[in-house]
């Protein structure tokens, strides 16, 4: 019997690096990743299939100008949110700050007060001179708006959007609050936590998670790094590297900085299940 | 809770150690150290001067396979895109111990290609069958210049039966199913996934591949 389930998954996972799995014969693989085991995975075959892939590319061959050039408008818009992304943690709960401050951190905020006094009134005064010259109108500064209302604006607009809250990981020590909110046609979500420790960045940071229909559970879908640098509850947008399709439950783990392809999944945060009646 | 992504995680720990990777990659990285690792980090780091470099180094890789395994130029140009994204979003997962630069774009390529293919549900037009089909196997045209990957690929795929080889580069090179391959060479549809399978593990175990999870599990 277990050697007929192996057969099948070893046929499933070549399959699968060959030309894709339907619906059914991925949800077949993922039950039987857990049930049966197997020397080969996927991560092997994927290589291997890439490794196949290029004996037949000539070193040679150039990709169309015109092409290179729309890659290199995305780069743009890549990095560019990139860099808008990087510190992508806003704090949206300040009543957790602490409220007793020693009497030279009051004299130092007191000192700070004042500076910014003294710099409102210079820039007053020095609009009021513009103003009188006759020199053109400062260029309005963009409204930047945080992830916490993004999600807001995004659960306003989406009409298909699951949610699902996070459960305890391998941690047991460490117990987070908060949900994963997501839409399947917008391929946009946002993560919601509270308790999530700050982390060191030099040592590790967090890394999401999706397990959809679409990917084997040994190699669910990348969300996107993140660190947080602030206590209260925190938003963050997903970043998923590839689309999911009926996304099945997120997963937090903590990965070493910049983190991984594929998770050893020695410390996973938190877990999120999406129960059949949101999906 | 549900306890099913729970149970795979735990399996999931004692299927990989960092010991045992490094042990069994040590020759892959070895023998790949000719091709230039840098760019994929320099990407990692946020350098855009580094995209530059990527496409010079790899477009033609991409926009190749993208071309093979879609053949229709608008779509293989749309892929081609989206693959370049892809690419800079996983750039920091790259691990020079398990494969080159080029085997790992290449499989980010492939892995996004096969997504177009299957939610297309395209179905291979009878002219493009028949380029796949009459094109030249490769392994004996020794004068085209192929990428360093390529040609360790093509030895392990010379070492395979002519017909494991011939199922392997219409399924993996040529982006067709199985099905598609049993109609267009009159094979039994059995017959093809066994040479397809059996080519392909072989191949893992040749490029060494396999070696990760046979020291794992010993």
């Amino acid at each position: 019997m277990n050697e007929q389930k192996e057969e099948r998954l070893l046929d499933l996972l070549c399959k699968r690096v060959s030309e894709g799995l339907t619906a059914d014969e991925q949800t077949e693989l993922s039950e039987l990743e857990t049930t049966v085991d197997s020397p080969v995975d996927l991560h092997s075959l994927e290589l291997t299939a890439a490794a196949i892939a290029t004996s037949s590319v000539r070193s040679d061959e150039q990709m169309p100008d015109h092409l290179k050039a729309g890659i290199l408008a995305r780069a743009d818009e890549h990095f560019a949110e990139q860099n808008k992304a990087s510190d992508r943690v806003v704090r949206t709960n300040v009543e957790n700050e602490k409220t007793s401050m020693p009497i030279w951190g009051w004299l130092g905020w007191a000192a700070a007060a004042i500076a910014c006094i003294a710099l409102a009134v210079n820039i007053y005064q020095t609009r009021s001179d513009d103003r009188a010259t006759g020199s053109p109108t400062p260029t309005p500064v963009p409204q930047i708006v945080s992830p916490a209302e993004k999600r807001q604006q995004f659960l306003a607009g989406a009409t298909d959007v699951i949610r699902a809250d996070w459960g305890q990981g391998n941690m047991k020590d460490l117990t987070v609050g908060g949900d994963v909110v997501w839409s399947e046609a917008k391929q946009e979500g946002y993560l919601r936590f509270r308790n999530l420790p700050q982390n060191d960045t030099s040592q590790y940071t967090y890394q999401l998670w999706i397990f959809d229909e679409s990917q084997d559970e040994k190699t669910p879908i990348d969300g996107g790094t993140f660190d947080v640098n602030a206590d209260g509850e925190i938003v963050v947008p997903i970043d998923a590297a590839l689309r999911a399709r009926g996304a099945k439950a997120f997963a937090i783990t903590m990965e070493k900085p910049g983190g991984v392809m594929v998770s050893k999944r020695e410390k996973v945060v938190a877990l999120a299940a999406v129960k059949p009646s949101t999906a | 809770m549900n306890s099913v992504p729970v149970r795979i995680l735990v399996r999931e720990a004692s299927f990989y150690t960092p010991v045992a990777n490094k042990l069994a990659l040590f020759s892959l990285s070895k023998r790949r150290s000719r091709v230039p690792q840098a760019i994929l980090k320099r990407i990692a780091d946020g350098e855009q001067d580094a995209v530059q470099d990527c496409l010079k180094a790899y477009g033609g890789l991409v926009w190749s396979l993208a071309r093979r395994m879609l053949r229709n130029t608008d779509e293989a140009e749309d892929a081609v895109q989206e693959i370049f994204v892809d690419i800079w979003k996983n750039a920091a997962r790259f691990d020079a111990s398990q494969a080159s630069e080029t085997t790992f774009v290449a499989m980010i390529a492939r892995r996004r290609l096969i997504d177009k293919i299957r939610f297309a549900q395209r179905r291979i037009s009878a002219d493009s069958l028949e380029d796949a089909l009459v094109e030249p196997a490769g392994s004996s045209d020794k004068e085209m210049q192929t990428l360093v990957e390529g040609r360790e690929a093509m030895k392990a795929l010379g070492k395979l039966r002519p017909e494991q080889r011939q199922v392997l580069q219409l399924s993996i090179v040529h982006g067709l199913s199985h099905q598609e391959i049993s109609d267009a060479i009159g094979m039994p549809l059995g017959t093809v996934k066994t040479h397809a399978r059996r080519g392909l593990l072989q191949v893992r175990e040749i490029l060494g591949y396999g070696k990760l999870a046979k020291e794992v599990t010993a």
